[in-house]
């Protein structure tokens, strides 16, 4: 009997060795405290006393000032970011109809509403508790206005906190966030009847753990306390759903956080397709004044993979165009700007010398005829020899429709595209630019991967040879397999350089022209490049 | 909740010390007062003194064998040894819960008894000057330091000269001593240790201030050149009188002072006599103004080598610094 209490004292000595070490150096300092004041007489006692409270404000003000400045110095805080997250259903103010353009995420988003809203009859009828809903897609397209729309829709709080508010330098912060976040979902789920816990950017703390000791400790804990608290949820059978947004690949969240149980619906939310581009263009479009002439079917066309966020910024920009210039209504051409100064920036005029500038004409006609004539899936937007940023002149380019994949010709059309400027400027002055620069990086790119990764060369060269790339793995490819797959990327742009300067030879007077009209106008429109070609009896190439 | 545990510990704790250490009470009680004195300076400095209390303030007895060099200047070693007791003192009367507001160490020459060290100290300047209220050089004028010929000593040889000229029996003599000496002192001048008795009295605030600002005249007479110059101090008194029939009641505080002109100028400038008066009401104010003392109607200063007296009514005093009021355009002299 007595070995066995020995044994259990034992342990509690071991698992209580901090603890009991903590409470004996505190004791010892009081100890320490009263013989040393006990030791004072009485006057200088009291006098110790007496500054007592004082040194006690003072410390506790040193501190104050201390931890403020520390905070200040690293950017950080210690505090509860989690005080002003919530948000009242009714402030929210989402409305389930104001979400366009994600027809296939409303209906999943719906059943989320709906178990929200009746969480009974969803449990009575055997239906799986979701309580985990994960947004996945590219930045603006609407993750967050859905997640709001559900708020809004099931009428419940909603809770919403960026994950870069949990991360902190001093380590368990974000943890204890997470903790206080949840708490407060609880206890607003237990008087509204149900919460909603939005996390945007979760790959912030959501992504793959790292287990090393040079850091990352921070994250892992915060997400290990977030992982815990979902499970939590279902533990307690509280009506709390966590919506989380991300737009980082999925295989690079934590697998953890993505197993069943967890974020196990997931919603992806992609860039809208040209009908639903439509509605947002006429959802926009309704809140400001246009012309009723506008065409917005075809802007829909023109506004391929522009995201809802993007298509909003070009409505409100091209209101503020056309506010500028004293219209009453928006305009196509206040449109078109809109979307050139989106895509390419601020005009930026330079002064040029006549034969530079006459150079610059003949490199962007270069690109704007050969794109036209040659390329299956782009349509010339706009040729311009005003500068943008770095660029002296642009041809802009538009995709026709969708496509989620490219095809050889596409791409050899884009190497063509981008070496025209340099056969351009070689037809007609006999000499090239260093404006070629990007042109080259960029054909450059498109025929390698074409002949390392994509199996598009000439001399039946199939596999992706960009696996031996690593560092690691680079003595692995052979010399001569290395130069058999360069020879071939330079004879893909060989050929295209020759395919491009025969076009251009053939096409010389078209090419001049439409360098007479831009040294004249500066900038072309694509229904005037389209008109010369037309004058020239040309057709644009089709897909 | 952790931290809130904590804090609470801490704060207890911290409560639980300063209850603690309030409710043990002073170093030194007041039923072993005086043995404390005496323990303390026999044990941290081999001296032995002697203690004595009445009413508000305590004696000590210092007796030294080396008190004066031959020009009549205290040694070094004795004034070590009076500072080590007037620390202990001040160790003692400061820890205490007896009610002492003047401290007086007496230190003596065994060799020659007659002549004595009477040091006079508020045990209210003590405190304000240990906790930083007052400066080094507002302590020191505080204090009343004097060099004497016992008066109870000079009053002795006086008799006994008188009893030898009247061929009194020796026996009868020391009866009648006895009884000539039984009686207490009045002053604080008369204060002293003698024949192995204490002659000390309970000092009271006005006499003490009436006492300070005629040492701290005599202080200001030795280290200013102006006053120096043209006038030797002969002496300074300071009283504080209560119920003076002659001024129907007033209590106030004369000062005398006698001053001889060093040259016939100086003797018949009425500059140089107008301003000691004005130098001494000045000190007036700083000594009654630093103690916040209020009971007094007016301070007169009188000059015993001319008879000339000038007063300053409290109000007129009062305003000496704060509105910048010159001492010289509200004293008010007596007829000559």
């Amino acid at each position: 009997m007595l070995p066995q209490k020995l044994k259990i004292w034992k342990m509690h000595l071991k698992l209580y060795r901090t603890r009991i070490l903590i409470i004996l150096a505190v004791l010892l300092l009081i100890a320490a405290s009263i013989w040393g004041m006990m030791s004072l007489e009485s006057f200088y006692r009291n006098q110790t006393l007496a500054m007592m409270p004082l040194q006690l404000i003072m410390v506790a003000l040193n501190a104050v000032i201390f931890v403020y400045m520390y905070l200040r110095l690293f950017n950080t805080s210690w505090g509860s970011a989690t005080k002003n997250m919530r948000m009242k259903s009714d402030l929210v103010n989402v409305k389930w109809s104001d979400v366009i353009g994600m027809e296939a995420a409303k209906i999943e988003a719906w059943e989320v509403v709906q178990l929200i809203k009746d969480r009974a009859k969803v449990k009575q009828i055997g239906g799986k508790i979701v309580k985990g809903l994960l947004m996945l897609g590219p930045p603006g397209c609407g993750k967050t206005y859905l997640a709001k729309a559900i708020a809004t829709e099931a009428s419940v709080p909603f809770l919403s906190m960026a994950a870069s508010e949990f991360v902190e330098m001093f380590v368990g912060v974000g943890a204890s966030r997470v903790r206080q976040l949840f708490k407060k979902a609880r206890e607003l789920a237990s008087g509204y009847g149900g919460c909603i816990v939005f996390i945007d950017e979760l790959d912030a703390i959501g992504r793959n753990r790292t287990f090393s000791q040079f850091g990352g400790q921070e994250t892992n804990s915060t997400q290990n306390q977030l992982l815990v608290q979902i499970d939590g949820l279902q533990a307690k059978e509280e009506n709390v759903i966590i919506i989380g947004a991300t737009n980082a690949p999925e295989n690079s969240l934590d697998p953890a956080l993505l197993r069943p149980g967890r974020f196990d619906r997931k919603i992806y939310i992609d860039k809208p397709n040209l009908e639903e581009r439509e509605k947002i263009f006429e959802y926009y479009f309704a809140k400001v004044k246009y012309e009723k002439s506008l065409d917005i079917k075809r802007l829909a066309r023109k506004a391929v993979y522009k995201t809802p966020a993007d298509i909003e910024n070009i409505v409100k920009e091209s209101a503020l165009i056309a506010a500028r210039d004293n219209k009453e209504e928006v305009e196509f051409k206040h449109v078109s700007e809109a979307i050139e100064r989106i895509e390419m920036g601020l005009k930026h005029r330079r002064t040029l010398v006549p034969k530079e500038r006459e150079l610059i004409a003949f490199h962007e006609a270069g690109h704007a005829v050969v794109l036209y004539l040659l390329h299956p899936t782009k349509d010339v937007f706009k040729a311009s020899i005003i500068g943008r940023r770095e660029a002296l002149g642009v041809v802009h380019e538009n995709p026709r429709e969708e496509w989620f994949t490219q095809s050889k010709e596409a791409l050899l059309a884009d190497i063509k595209t981008s070496l025209a400027g340099y056969v351009a400027e070689k037809i007609k002055s006999g000499t090239t630019s260093s404006g070629v620069s990007s042109d080259f990086k960029q054909a450059m790119a498109i025929a390698h991967t074409m002949v390392w990764s994509l199996g598009m060369s000439n001399v039946g060269i199939v596999g992706d040879y960009e696996l031996y790339g690593g560092q690691a793995h680079m003595f692995e490819l052979a010399e001569s397999m290395k130069e058999k797959l360069n020879k071939e990327t330079q004879d893909i742009l060989q050929k295209c350089l020759k395919d491009v300067d025969d076009l251009l030879k053939k096409e010389w007077k078209i090419t001049e022209h439409i360098a007479k009209e831009l040294l004249a106008k500066e900038e072309l429109e694509y229904d005037e490049i389209d008109a010369i070609f037309k004058d020239y009896g040309k057709l644009q190439t089709q897909s | 909740m952790r931290m809130g545990r904590f804090s609470l510990l801490l704060v207890s704790c911290t409560l639980g010390l300063v209850l603690f250490t309030t409710g043990c009470g002073p170093t030194y009680p007041k039923e072993k007062f005086k043995e404390s004195i005496i323990r303390l300076c026999k044990k941290e400095y081999k001296i032995d003194v002697k203690v004595k209390a009445v009413g508000k303030t305590v004696a000590i007895y210092l007796p030294l064998t080396n008190l004066l060099d031959f020009t009549f200047a205290l040694t070094p070693e004795a004034g070590e040894k009076i500072n080590q007791v007037i620390l202990n003192v001040t160790r003692v009367i400061l820890s205490t819960d007896a009610k002492y507001d003047f401290y007086c160490v007496m230190a003596h020459d065994v060799r020659i008894p007659e002549i004595q060290i009477v040091i006079i100290k508020s045990v209210e300047d003590v405190r304000r000057f240990l906790l930083g209220d007052i400066s080094r050089g507002e302590y020191g004028k505080r204090m009343l330091i004097d060099m004497r010929i016992a008066p109870q000593a000079q009053k002795e040889r006086a008799v006994r000269d008188v009893f030898d000229r009247m061929n009194i029996d020796k026996k009868w003599q020391e009866g009648v001593m006895q009884d000539f000496f039984m009686s207490d002192p009045t002053t604080l001048g008369d204060m002293g240790y003698w024949d192995g008795k204490f002659y000390i009295k309970d000092i009271n605030i006005t006499e003490f201030l009436a006492e300070e600002i005629a040492s701290r005249i005599k202080l200001s007479f030795r280290d200013s050149m102006e006053l120096n110059s043209s006038l030797i101090l002969k002496s300074a008194k300071g009283v504080y009188v209560t119920s003076d029939p002659a001024n129907a009641g007033s209590k106030y505080f004369r000062i005398e002072i006698s001053a001889e002109p060093r040259t016939v100028e100086a003797f018949t400038s009425k500059s140089v006599s107008d301003g000691l008066f004005a130098y001494a009401l000045k000190t007036s104010y700083d000594v009654i103004h630093g103690y916040r003392f209020e009971d007094f109607d007016y301070v007169e200063i009188k000059s015993l080598i001319d008879g000339r007296s000038s007063k300053v009514l409290r109000k007129d005093l009062d305003n000496y610094k704060p509105k910048k009021t010159k001492i010289e355009d509200v004293m008010i002299f007596d007829a000559f």
